[in-house]
C-alpha cells in the first residue's frame, strides 16, 4: 500500500516531464474534478445527502477567485483559493443549514434548484461577472512568480489536491469523520447514540462547499475563462456520475471517478450529441451492475 | 393594469399550471405506489410527443389518432422501462432508483437529439389559439381548451381511484405494502401500473403542451416544475398537486408583471426552495412519521 502511493506521488510530479503539454493540462482538470468528487462525496456518500448542485458551489470559488485576482492582484494564490473555499463554505452553510429539514429526493431537488439561481445570478449580476460575455481570468501569482504555463498551474492544482485529499483521508479518524460515518450507517441510530446529526450534516455540507470551492478557483486558473454556461445542471450531473462510477463514501474512488469521467468527457468532446446518451448508460449500467463503484468491484475482485 | 388583462394573465396562468399538475400527478402516482421518484418523467412525455408527431406526420393521422398514438408510446416506454430496469433495482434504495431515471432522461434526451434534432417544431393543436373575446376580457380557446382537458383527466383520475379495484389497489399499497401483499395484492403489478399510469397522464399532458411550447427535445424540463407543483402541494397528495400546479402556474404568468421578466425562468426554483424552508411538507401535505 506504501509502495503503491509513492509510486503514485513520483508518477504525479514527473507527470509533466512525462506527458505532452496537452497532458499536463488534461491532468489538471481531473485533479480538479477529483478534489470536488471528493467534496461531493463527504456529503453525499457519508450523510446520505445527494446534491445536484454541486457546478453552482464550484461557481462561486471560480467566480470568487477569479474576481479576487482581478480586483487584488497582490493577494497570493492560496489566500485566493482560501478565500473562494471559505465564501462557498459560507455559502454552503446558509443554504445547507435550512435544508437540512430535508431529506432525500427534495434535497436532491432543492439542489438542484440551488444551481439554477447560481447561474441565473452569475447571468444577472452583468457588472460583476459579465454575464454571458464571460470573464477572463488572469494569471494566478504566487508571489513574484507568475503561475503562466500549464506545468505551473498543473504542480499548484497537484499541490493542493494533495493537502486536500491527506485531509479527507484522515477526517475518518476523527470526532468529525466517526460522526459522519455513524450518521452513514444509520441516521437513527447515530442519533440515538447522541450524534447530534443536524450539526454533523451541517458541517458536512460547509466542508463540501469549502471542497467544491477551493477546486473552483483551481478550475478558474487552469481553465482561464469562466462564463456561466459551463457550471449548468450538466455539470452537476457529472459529479454525481463521478462518485457513483468511482464509489460512494471513498476517496480514492472519488478520484477513479473523477478520471475515468473528466477522460472520458475529453475523448468524446467530437461526439457532443453522444456524450449525455453515453453518460446516461453508464449511469443506469453503474447502478444495475456495479452499484459500489469501481472501488468495490476491485476490491471484489482482489478478495477472489 | 386593467382586469380585463389581468384576468387573461391568469387564465393563461391556469392553463400552464394545469400542464405542470398532470406533471406532478405522474410523478406523485408513481411515488405514491413505490416511493420512488421518476426523474425521467419528463423526458418520457418529451419521447411520446415525438412518437405520435413523427407518426402523424407519416400518415397524416387525424389529432384524436395522434393523442392515441402518444399514450400507446408512452405505456409501452413505460413498462418497459420499469419492467426491464426499475423492477431489477426493487431492493434498491428510492436514490437508486433516482440515479437510475436521472441516467435515462440524459438518455433518453440526447437519444431525442440525435433521432429528431435539437430544433424546435410546431405541433398541431386541438384548439385555436385566436383569442375569442368573452365581454371584455380575452382569452385564448387554447387555454380554456388545455384547462377543461385538464380537469377531465384529473377526474377520471379520482374516480379510478376512488372506485375501481385497481385503485384501492394502489391506494391499498401506497399505504402499507406489507398488508397490501397480505391482501392478496400483487405488488408488482401495481408497481407497473403506477408507471403505466404515469405516462398516459404525462402522455396526454405532453400532447396538449406541445403545441403552446413547441415540440423540441428540451421538453422534459417541465418535470423540474412539475415537482415543485408536487412539493407545493405537498408531495404526495394529489389534490395538492392540482393545487399546486395552479399556483405555480399562475405565479409564473403573474411574476414578470410585478418583476423584471428575467425572474420567469427562476420562479419554480424560488417556489420551491421558499416552500421547503417554509413549509416542508406542502400546502396540503402530513408530515410523514417514518417508524423505527
Amino acid at each position: 500500500m506504501r509502495v503503491l502511493l509513492v509510486a503514485l506521488m513520483a508518477l504525479l510530479v514527473a507527470w509533466p516531464w512525462l506527458a505532452p503539454r496537452y497532458f499536463v493540462f488534461l491532468a489538471s482538470l481531473i485533479l480538479v474534478n477529483a478534489v470536488v468528487a471528493i467534496g461531493l462525496n463527504l456529503l453525499s456518500g457519508y450523510t446520505n445527502q445527494l446534491s445536484f448542485g454541486h457546478a453552482g458551489f464550484l461557481a462561486i470559488g471560480a467566480y470568487t477567485a477569479a474576481l479576487l485576482t482581478i480586483h487584488a492582484p497582490a493577494v497570493p494564490v492560496p489566500l485566493t483559493l482560501v478565500g473562494a473555499g471559505v465564501l462557498t463554505a459560507a455559502v454552503g452553510l446558509a443554504f445547507g443549514v435550512p435544508c437540512l429539514r430535508l431529506s432525500g429526493l427534495y434535497l436532491a431537488m432543492a439542489t438542484l434548484a440551488f444551481g439554477f439561481v447560481i447561474t441565473e445570478a452569475i447571468l444577472g449580476l452583468e457588472g460583476l461577472t459579465r454575464g454571458a460575455d464571460g470573464l477572463r481570468v488572469p494569471v494566478a501569482r504566487l508571489g513574484a512568480w507568475p503561475l503562466a504555463t500549464d506545468t505551473a498551474r498543473y504542480y499548484l492544482v497537484a499541490a493542493v489536491t494533495v493537502l486536500l485529499v491527506a485531509a479527507a483521508l484522515n477526517l475518518a479518524r476523527t470526532r468529525t469523520g466517526r460522526a459522519l460515518l455513524a450518521i452513514r450507517e444509520s441516521e437513527i441510530a447515530a442519533e440515538a447514540s447522541g450524534v447530534p446529526v443536524a450539526r454533523y450534516k451541517s458541517i458536512a455540507f460547509g466542508v463540501s462547499a469549502f471542497y467544491t470551492g477551493v477546486a473552483g478557483g483551481l478550475f478558474a486558473f487552469v481553465v482561464g475563462f469562466l462564463s456561466p454556461d459551463a457550471f449548468d445542471v450538466f455539470l452537476s450531473v457529472d459529479f454525481v456520475v463521478m462518485i457513483i462510477v468511482g464509489g460512494l463514501g471513498s476517496v480514492p474512488g472519488s478520484i477513479v471517478g473523477a478520471a475515468v469521467v473528466t477522460v472520458l468527457h475529453d475523448s468524446l468532446a467530437a461526439f457532443q450529441n453522444y456524450r449525455p446518451l453515453i453518460f446516461g448508460v453508464i449511469l443506469v449500467a453503474c447502478m444495475l451492475f456495479m452499484p459500489g463503484g469501481i472501488t468495490s468491484a476491485a476490491r471484489a475482485l482482489a478478495r477472489r | 393594469m386593467t382586469s380585463a388583462a389581468l384576468i387573461h394573465v391568469v387564465v393563461s396562468g391556469l392553463a400552464t399550471g394545469c400542464i405542470y399538475a398532470l406533471m406532478a400527478l405522474s410523478l406523485v402516482i408513481i411515488y405514491n405506489a413505490t416511493r420512488t421518484l421518476n426523474f425521467a418523467q419528463g423526458e418520457m412525455l418529451m419521447i411520446s410527443t415525438f412518437v405520435a408527431w413523427s407518426v402523424q406526420r407519416a400518415f397524416g393521422l387525424p389529432l384524436i389518432v395522434t393523442l392515441l398514438v402518444a399514450i400507446v408510446a408512452a405505456a409501452a416506454l413505460a413498462f418497459v422501462v420499469e419492467r426491464l430496469v426499475v423492477r431489477r433495482a426493487i431492493g434498491a434504495t428510492h436514490w437508486d432508483v433516482l440515479i437510475i431515471t436521472l441516467g435515462f432522461s440524459l438518455a433518453l434526451q440526447a437519444g431525442a437529439g440525435l433521432l429528431w434534432t435539437h430544433d424546435q417544431f410546431p405541433f398541431p393543436s386541438f384548439f385555436s389559439n385566436r383569442p375569442v373575446a368573452l365581454g371584455p376580457v380575452r382569452i385564448a380557446p387554447a387555454s380554456l381548451g388545455i384547462i377543461g382537458a385538464s380537469l377531465a383527466i384529473m377526474l377520471a383520475l379520482a374516480a379510478l381511484f376512488r372506485w375501481t379495484r385497481l385503485g384501492r389497489a394502489m391506494r391499498a399499497v401506497a399505504q402499507n405494502q406489507r398488508a397490501a401483499r397480505l391482501m392478496g395484492i400483487s405488488v408488482e403489478r401495481v408497481y407497473s401500473l403506477a408507471w403505466v399510469l404515469a405516462a398516459v397522464v404525462g402522455a396526454i399532458a405532453g400532447v396538449l403542451v406541445a403545441p403552446v411550447v413547441f415540440l423540441s427535445s428540451k421538453m422534459g424540463l417541465v418535470v423540474i416544475n412539475g415537482f415543485t407543483a408536487a412539493v407545493l402541494g405537498g408531495f404526495g397528495s394529489m389534490p395538492g398537486a392540482v393545487l399546486g400546479g395552479m399556483l405555480l402556474g399562475v405565479l409564473e404568468n403573474l411574476a414578470p408583471l410585478y418583476l423584471p421578466t428575467s425572474i420567469r425562468y427562476s420562479v419554480p426554483f424560488i417556489v420551491l426552495i421558499g416552500i421547503l424552508l417554509v413549509r416542508p411538507a406542502g400546502l396540503l401535505g402530513r408530515v410523514e412519521r417514518r417508524k423505527v
